[in-house]
């Protein structure tokens, strides 16, 4: 392991080809890379779930931790590790100070596997535009997870808005063992009868908040054709947010699924007995681990999020973004595209009425680095230009002072 | 399974569980079924991949309560379990597991067991499903399936199947495997018996057929144009164990070369399917084991080769001739290697030898294919230059380190032209560790959903005897060729591959 303290992106990319060179048998190849956005906080937990996985399915790890936006200047720390804490690949854990955050991928495109898909997981606040995040925009497959959101359901919503195939959620990964007992309790039913089996409704009962519950329940609608929702339970759910799934079925029969709280749950169907299965609860990196098994868009996903939140369309998106600039420190540099110039309607198709609603769309300039003072004119270089940037660190709480700052640079983005 | 809404081909989340069933394992207290079987049953629980109502018999002589059996078969499993233990899960099990005493010409202990089966379709819901798992002799088989027949627990309905797994070896030549599989479909119909080579269970038998139909570059030189002889080894470093009494009737190539070799040759010679279908792909092996041809009758003393291991040293340790183990007799005859060369007798593989052997005690447990491909027609360079390189070679390990090499050459780096050979590695625990599923657990999993892909059919198994019996016919009276504990086979064997002007692979 090398730790490299206020280095460049060449200068990891040369750590790990000598690291390599000089760490003996090592991995030939791999198939993927693993790109994990992570808080600082949440770098240890990340970093474990991370390695759980590459374990099952080897890759390169790269882990980003983007620190303090607001410091004057950029700077680059990173660790390389192969065959150490993070499994058996090759990993780096980098992080990045100051307005490299904001254009990480410049050191990660160098990192990735040659022709290898690339999986961007968010073990943070999901983005509220993933083409906002340029780490989103190369990846092949682009993992989130509500229920890290203040508001699970909003979050979803989000997802919905924001959606292109080859996005997914943990909190769908987290409803893989109840969907497959709901179907495997189907299938007995359909076994015993030897025909059809018809749902003409149920409910999920369980708490409305969580984003794994609104999903079992879209996955429900969807496939069945009707409309089953998730009704409030006085009893704690479990860790999915499920406390139990009825179906009504065709024939007057019901079926029901009840989490036993000790890992399983009990299954009710009619002419069968009481039956239990294993219904564990999955670390972190089990689920990353299921992710990263298939890396083609999850339709039934996309299915199940358009019944939760009434999109439509979900999976005939195109499945490749456009990365829109987007500068943290001046939120409200979109909430006038057409400021300055007669040619600032470029709000992305992403960006759709309801989320523009809630936040402002941003404008999109044609490359980042036409509407980046730092990427032209190298911050490191010249700090003294971060000078007139100081006060809109503060612009989050006083709008007004932003409003007043962004003006100037706007002009500058066409 | 159209019949259940829920179920969508694009969710391949969700794991493919069976219809609620029962096993049952004739022969529950044998080393097969501790070190294999009962693990596999709490590896696919814990995959959560056997169905909500599932329930496990076991058939034994042994005198046991339902309790000592849930024991063993707890210690059993968690001993050789391939997933974490997790004691929740095996509870679950153990509540589903039935044991049932009884020698099998005792018609009281199958009276039991049929009404156990009875009880455990109300109690558990298993919907009067069940796969019955012959983990014994081949000798009982027709004791057991008349008990079946008579108790009516082999007839499958329109409501309910009833499958049976059978281990190899599927007889002893071509005679008693026909008889043999005239008794089986005699009670189950051809479609419920599932023959078990475990071979075929392995990933790479199976990414053999993704290698060679999935991509482009390999198909085109696939063919007698392009490759020049074809080796396929299983190599064991083990003896015989305490198998003597099996081993001395049966010996290497029916132990081995009729079926995994056979099996593996098949896969790696037959054309195209029509589809990924069991049907499709059992016709095409049966195609080309049909097609196999051995060496002409005066040939065979030169490329039929069987081995015996004398005393030696391997891996260090003192190892005993075949002749000195226990419960083998001491002038015996039996081999424990054998080499021979086939051919396929089909235009895309006309005249390109395939070289198959097998042994016990040899340096390392490897098995492996090897496609030695022709020189090529013309090198620019000087002949000192090429001296170093051989032929290119593609291989594809089975076992150990599941996976793939090319060997090719190289230019040597300095101011000389040379060129030398050098090997490209694709190791396929490298790009998916995914702790893929043990051999048995895939095997187990398919005979409770019903697909044979993976199963050779009885027509497969005759036409490799009907390959297997003119050797065994030729190597009669013959003695085999000593070899030494620890080395790479007999001399003979060698000299057969030297008469063609070529050399075995070091695996």
């Amino acid at each position: 392991m090398t730790t490299l303290w206020d280095t460049t992106g060449s200068a990891v990319v040369k750590e790990l080809a000598a690291q390599r060179r000089t760490g003996g048998a090592v991995m030939s190849g791999v198939a993927l890379t693993l790109v994990v956005v992570a808080d600082e906080g949440r770098v240890a937990e990340a970093e474990q779930a991370a390695s759980a996985a590459a374990e099952v399915h080897p890759c390169r790890l790269l882990v980003v931790v983007r620190r303090q936006v607001e410091a004057p200047v950029p700077r680059l720390d990173a660790e390389v590790l192969i065959g150490g804490r993070l499994g058996p690949g090759e990993a780096v854990v980098m992080r990045m100070y100051g307005r490299l955050g904001l254009h990480a991928e410049s050191v990660v495109l160098p990192l990735l596997a040659a022709d290898a898909p690339v999986v961007t997981w968010w073990h943070e606040t999901p983005p509220e535009l993933i083409a906002r995040d340029a780490l989103g925009v190369i990846a092949n497959r682009r993992i989130t997870d509500s229920a890290m959101a203040a508001d699970p359901v909003a979050a979803l919503r989000n997802r919905a808005h924001d959606y292109a195939p080859g996005d997914t959620d943990l909190a769908w990964t987290r409803s893989t063992p109840w969907r497959a007992t709901l179907a495997s309790t189907l299938d007995s039913v359909s076994g015993r009868r030897g025909d059809l089996v018809r749902v003409h409704g149920g409910q999920v009962e369980g708490d409305p908040e969580s984003a794994t519950a609104q999903l079992v329940a879209g996955w429900l609608s969807a496939r069945c054709g009707c409309t089953i929702q998730v009704v409030p339970t006085a009893r704690v759910p479990g860790s999915a947010g499920i406390d139990s799934v009825e179906l009504r079925l065709d024939q007057d029969e019901v079926v029901r699924l009840q989490d036993d709280r000790k890992g399983g749950a009990v299954i009710n169907q009619p002419f069968r007995p009481e039956a239990i299965v294993a219904l564990p609860d999955r670390s972190l990196g089990e689920l990353i681990g299921e992710e990263l098994r298939r890396l083609d868009s999850d339709e039934p996903y996309s299915e199940a999020l358009e019944a939760v939140t009434g999109a439509t369309g979900l999976s005939a998106r195109p499945n490749c973004r456009d990365h829109v600039w987007y500068d943290p420190m001046r939120p409200q540099q979109t909430s006038e595209p057409t400021n300055g110039n007669g040619n600032g309607n470029g709000s992305p198709p992403s960006a759709s009425p309801a989320a523009s609603a809630a936040t402002p769309a941003p404008t999109v300039p044609d490359d980042s680095t036409d509407a980046d003072e730092v990427a032209e004119s190298g911050e490191h270089d010249s700090p003294a230009d971060d000078s007139d940037e100081q006060p809109v660190v503060q612009s989050p709480d006083a709008p007004s002072a932003a409003a007043g700052g962004a003006p100037t640079r706007k002009a500058r983005t066409r | 399974m159209p019949t259940n809404p829920l179920r969508d081909p694009r969710d391949r989340r969700l794991p493919r569980v069976p219809e609620p069933c029962a096993l049952v394992v004739f022969g529950i207290t044998g080393d097969l079924s501790r070190k294999k079987l009962l693990p596999a049953v709490y590896d696919l629980a814990n995959r959560g991949l056997l169905p909500t109502n599932f329930a496990l018999l076991g058939f034994a002589r042994r005198d046991w309560g339902d309790v000592e059996f849930s024991e063993l078969a707890r210690s059993a499993a968690r001993e050789h379990a391939r997933t974490p233990w997790r004691e929740e899960v095996w509870e679950r099990l153990a509540n589903s597991v039935r044991f049932v005493q009884g020698s099998f010409d005792d018609d009281n202990a199958f009276d039991e067991l049929a009404s156990n089966l009875a009880e455990l379709e109300g109690s558990h819901g298993i919907g009067g499903n069940a796969a019955f798992y012959l983990s014994i002799p081949p000798a009982m088989f027709p004791t057991v399936l008349k008990q079946m027949q008579r108790t009516g627990m082999a007839e499958s309905s329109p409501d309910r199947w009833r499958r049976v797994v059978v281990e190899k070896p599927f007889g002893t030549d071509l005679a008693s495997s026909r008889e043999l599989n005239e008794l089986v479909d005699s009670v189950f119909t051809a479609d419920d018996v599932f023959r078990i080579d475990h071979y075929l269970g392995k990933e790479t038998v199976q990414n053999l057929l993704a290698l060679r139909f999935a991509n482009t570059m390999f198909e085109p030189i696939w063919n007698g144009h392009h490759v020049d002889s074809v080796q396929i080894t299983m190599a064991e470093d083990v003896g015989i164990g305490g198998r003597a009494g099996f081993y001395e009737k049966t010996g290497a190539a029916r132990d081995v070369l009729q079926n995994h070799l056979l099996q593996l040759l098949a896969l790696t010679a037959m054309e195209e399917p029509v589809e990924f279908s069991a049907e499709e792909i059992r016709t095409e092996k049966l195609k080309v084991l049909r097609a196999v041809s051995v060496p002409a009758e005066d040939d065979m003393v030169q490329f039929a080769i069987r081995g015996q291991y004398q005393q030696g040293w391997l891996a260090g340790q003192r190892a005993n001739g075949y002749r000195q183990e226990d419960g083998v007799a001491s002038d015996s005859s039996t081999e424990t290697y054998a080499a021979v060369r086939l051919g396929v007798e089909t235009r895309r593989w006309a005249g390109v030898p395939f070289y198959l052997r097998t042994g016990k005690r040899l340096p390392r447990r490897v098995t492996e294919i090897a496609l030695v491909f022709k020189r090529a027609p013309h090198l620019p360079f000087a002949p000192t230059d090429t001296e170093e390189l051989g032929h290119n070679q593609l291989v594809i390990r089975v076992q150990p380190d599941e996976g793939m090499t090319l060997k090719f050459g190289s230019k040597v780096p300095g101011s000389v032209m040379e060129v030398r050979d050098v090997a490209m590695d694709f190791l396929y625990g490298e790009q998916f560790t995914e702790a893929s599923p043990e051999a048995y657990e895939r095997l187990l999993l398919d005979v409770l959903l019903g697909d044979a892909t993976l199963f050779p059919r009885n027509a497969e198994v005759e036409a490799s005897w009907a390959v297997i019996d003119p050797l065994e016919a030729f190597w009669a009276d013959t003695e085999p060729h000593p070899y030494r504990a620890g080395e790479w086979g007999p001399r003979a064997a060698d000299a057969m591959l030297e008469a063609d002007g070529r050399l075995w692979r070091r695996p």
